[in-house]
């Protein structure tokens, strides 16, 4: 059985990583599938006939001020969610690899160099940096991305960096060396695959953090704005009518939560998976 | 000690001038004209001579070097400029609102350590109990949740009766009273009690297993004595780090806290200043955050050396 078999049999003993893959497939599918799944048009208003309306058959979760439909916002929200989840970490992951690559795989002067900018970058602090950066440019869901791809890279890096320094001194990457082996492709073919699975134990984790900044950030009024159905605008929208109609702050905020806790679960599971404790949680 | 006390104060010197020089940049890309936001209404009023003379000057014509010198020092003095909006320096409000944010943070902090660590010994003590799942996923569903939304959720259930019970003000400062202060501290604080208490409870299973808790126990001594006269001082030290790590989060909700429960911080203020578009205000709290994040940095390194015997610089 090799090294990928032993963690992925290891992770399907984890209850809570499988709930985690659970809800991150779900809601994957919703945010691919939202056309076809969503009840009604995310944007239609029923101002005279269906303002703040309570749950009901009709409208499964209410529906806002503007008598939109809640759930099907919802589910278009989870498509802004995860594009920005996913492209932010990945830019994160990206500028990691690269910066803490080369800092492990050299060292001397590069590997300081590269650190003491990593820990700058850590004293950055992030909602601050976001704030500022949505203030300059704009609040699309571009920007809100290469902005947290910019500030969430460090611990990515640092990750990678521990991860070659442990790896450089292996057999088969000295081996590899001896042979003439070029640098770059010790480094993609020895060094990175076997990284891969602490990499995506860290991207997973740094998935759900990037949600959450986006959901802040819109809910501050400074991310996506209307009509785009973002969850953090929706929260911040029904704040005025948290006395009138909960379903309106309540459901958006539910929804962030479990998303979080589904890549939170997932990352937790692969570590632990990876580690040997098959028998937690 | 005192060496590596000097060697790490010395260190927060290049970190400060880089994040500086990270803020400066983004000032520099600013898009539109500065010498029109200082300049308000009269500058449509102005021939452009007059806007031309503003602009030499307050030394906008001046080439990068000079002003990102200029930004350096002025920044190094505590200069930070006066709001486009409000009639006062950006140092004034600082002033003012900084000890307010503090207040909450502190307060949230306690509520972290409180909740945090009896949570975190209370599952170690008893692995693997229903005691120790409920508190753990407890925890996990702390750190998931966004803290705007549990201040909200705390709004609808704990200030009105409309759908929960009027316990404590919806919002405000009211004139400092404890009780303002009870909702803000509590849903700023969870996270972090969240964190706590998931490194408390690894940190004392870690020691656990280590040589002197077996000879502590094997002398005879209770659980209970092992934990609190033998692991816990050691168990500590991760959970100093993480609060440390934390502080930046802590500054993060608070701008969200202090929004939701209009509390006169600089969370707020920086939030307000942005809708106003108050470029100093916003810069100038930018530069007071960072700099508040490597002051508390280097103070938990210096704790962290302090308590930890296995660290002599």
């Amino acid at each position: 059985m090799n090294e990928w078999q032993r963690i992925s049999k290891a992770f399907f003993r984890h209850r809570l990583g499988v709930l985690g893959l659970t809800i991150v497939l779900m809601f994957s599918a919703v945010a691919i599938f939202a056309p076809w799944l969503a009840p009604s048009d995310p944007t239609t208003q029923r101002i005279a006939t269906a303002r703040l309306e309570p749950p009901s058959a009709e409208f499964l979760l209410g529906t806002d001020e503007l008598g939109r439909d809640l759930l099907s916002r919802l589910m278009y929200g989870a498509r802004i969610s995860m594009r920005i989840g996913l492209i932010a970490e990945g830019i994160a992951l990206l500028i990691g690899i690269i910066l803490g690559g080369l800092a492990g795989y050299f060292g001397g002067w590069i590997d300081n160099l590269i650190m003491r900018i990593t820990d700058i970058f850590f004293a950055i602090p992030g909602l601050l940096f976001l704030i500022a950066i949505v203030a300059i440019f704009d609040s699309s869901a571009t920007t809100i991305f290469v902005a947290l791809g910019l500030i969430s890279w460090p611990s990515e890096a640092r990750l990678m960096r521990s991860e070659v320094l442990r790896l450089r001194s292996k057999e088969y990457v000295t081996a590899a060396q001896a042979l003439g082996m070029r640098n770059w492709r010790v480094i993609f073919r020895h060094i990175l695959p076997n990284a891969l699975s602490s990499l995506i134990v860290v991207g997973s984790l740094g998935i759900a953090g990037a949600i959450l900044s986006e959901a802040t950030l819109s809910f501050l009024g400074l991310g996506i704005q209307e009509p785009i159905p973002s969850w953090g605008t929706m929260i911040n929208k029904g704040q005025q009518f948290i006395f009138n109609a909960w379903w309106y702050s309540v459901f958006p905020g539910l929804v962030i939560m479990l998303v979080v806790l589904g890549f939170n679960f997932l990352g937790d599971a692969i570590r632990d998976a990876m580690a040997g404790e098959s028998h937690k949680a | 000690m005192v060496s590596y006390v000097v060697r790490r104060l010395l260190w927060a010197i290049p970190t400060l001038l880089g994040v500086f020089t990270i803020i400066f940049v983004l000032t520099y890309m600013l898009p539109g004209d500065p010498v029109r936001a200082i300049m308000g209404e009269q500058y449509r009023r102005a021939d452009p001579e007059t806007i031309e003379r503003v602009r030499e000057q307050l030394g906008f014509n001046d080439p990068w070097y000079e002003q990102y010198a200029r930004f350096l020092w002025r920044s190094v003095r505590g200069d930070l400029g006066q709001s486009y909006v409000l009639d006062e320096t950006v140092k004034d409000i600082l002033i003012y609102r900084f000890p307010r944010t503090l207040q909450l943070m502190g307060a949230a902090l306690l509520v972290a350590v409180i909740l945090g660590i009896p949570a975190g010994i209370i599952a170690a003590r008893f692995q693997y109990s229903w005691l120790d799942h409920s508190l753990m996923l407890l925890a996990l569903v702390g750190i998931a949740m966004p803290v705007f939304w549990q201040a909200i959720l705390a709004k609808i259930y704990l200030t009105q009766g409309t759908y929960g019970v009027a316990l404590f003000p919806v919002a405000g400062y009211g004139d400092g009273q404890f009780i303002y202060l009870v909702l803000p501290s509590l849903v700023l604080g969870t996270h972090l009690s969240a964190t706590i208490a998931r490194v408390m409870r690894s940190s004392l299973l870690e020691e656990r297993s280590k040589d002197y808790s077996r000879t502590a126990r094997s002398k005879g001594l209770t659980t209970h004595a092992v934990i609190f006269n033998h692991q816990l001082r050691n168990a500590l030290i991760p959970v100093v780090t993480v609060i440390g790590l934390d502080v930046g989060y802590l500054l993060g909700g608070s701008v969200v806290t202090e929004t939701v429960f209009n509390w006169p911080g600089l969370g707020r203020a920086v939030v307000n200043a942005i809708l106003r578009r108050d470029t100093p205000v916003v810069i100038g709290t930018l530069i007071f955050g960072a700099l508040l994040f490597v002051i508390v940095n280097l103070i938990v390194d210096l704790i962290y050396a302090l308590i930890n015997p296995q660290i002599r610089y």
